[in-house]
């Protein structure tokens, strides 16, 4: 899929662990590492709301878009 | 009290008991059709004389059909008592019950040919198998959602 997450690179900006980004957002660890490794197909409004709210950043601080087959 | 879990147990041990009887069935076709030959010995099909040979290959064909598609059944209802319901693997047993059923319309459509009143039970058969397939279809639909609704953060 063209859209990147890079949430790894804002938390290791923001010297957080999975565990303690997962309890602050109110998800469970297995779910956030579906998220970090991209593996998620949507994520909610209300998930991404969290997640700025909690590493202080915007959506586009986490998610990018990639044109497919760029390289 | 009925519930759901009584009737999942109900179909459980329903699809045993045929999985046992059609083997059991299968001892008894040859007396079975000897019978049926006497009794009814003047069908209404093309081709006429004795139905000994074709009715006894119909049955046993279908008896093999008739057991694939009984134990995928279970199969189906192991995953849905282990509330596994909208994964790939149930689209799989479904995808193969309804081809059972499909394939069973052409024994039955062969002995149509000594008995006509064999193509109701192809065609039964045939329809069956269509309403399975467009089951299977939905459910391939409902693994794709079930899916998304998993990997959604």
């Amino acid at each position: 899929m063209p859209i990147i997450v890079n949430l790894d690179v804002m938390m290791a900006k923001r010297k957080i662990s999975s565990n303690e980004l997962a309890k602050l957002i109110d998800i469970t660890p297995a779910n956030l590492s579906i998220l970090k490794t991209g593996k998620a197909k949507a994520i909610r409004f209300s998930t991404l709301d969290k997640l700025c709210e909690v590493l202080q950043c915007q959506p586009a601080d986490i998610l990018e878009w990639r044109e497919e087959n760029a390289d | 009290m009925w519930s759901k879990d009584k009737s999942l147990s109900l179909s459980r041990i329903l699809v045993w008991v045929l999985f046992i009887l059609i083997p059991v069935l299968c001892f008894c076709v040859p007396t079975m059709v000897h019978w049926y030959d006497i009794v009814y010995p003047e069908g209404v099909g093309l081709v006429e004389g004795s139905v000994y040979f074709p009715l006894s290959a119909t049955l046993y064909v279908s008896a093999v059909f008739g057991e694939v598609c009984l134990y995928h059944l279970m199969k189906l209802l192991d995953n849905l008592k282990k509330e596994i319901v909208f994964v790939a693997e149930n689209c799989g047993h479904l995808r193969i019950i309804s081809w059972c059923c499909l394939l069973v319309a052409i024994p039955f459509t062969f002995m149509g040919f000594w008995r006509f009143l064999s193509f109701i039970v192809a065609l039964a058969a045939l329809f069956f198998g269509v309403i399975l397939r467009v089951l299977k279809n939905v459910f391939d639909k409902a693994v794709i959602l079930q899916e998304e609704n998993d990997y959604t953060i």
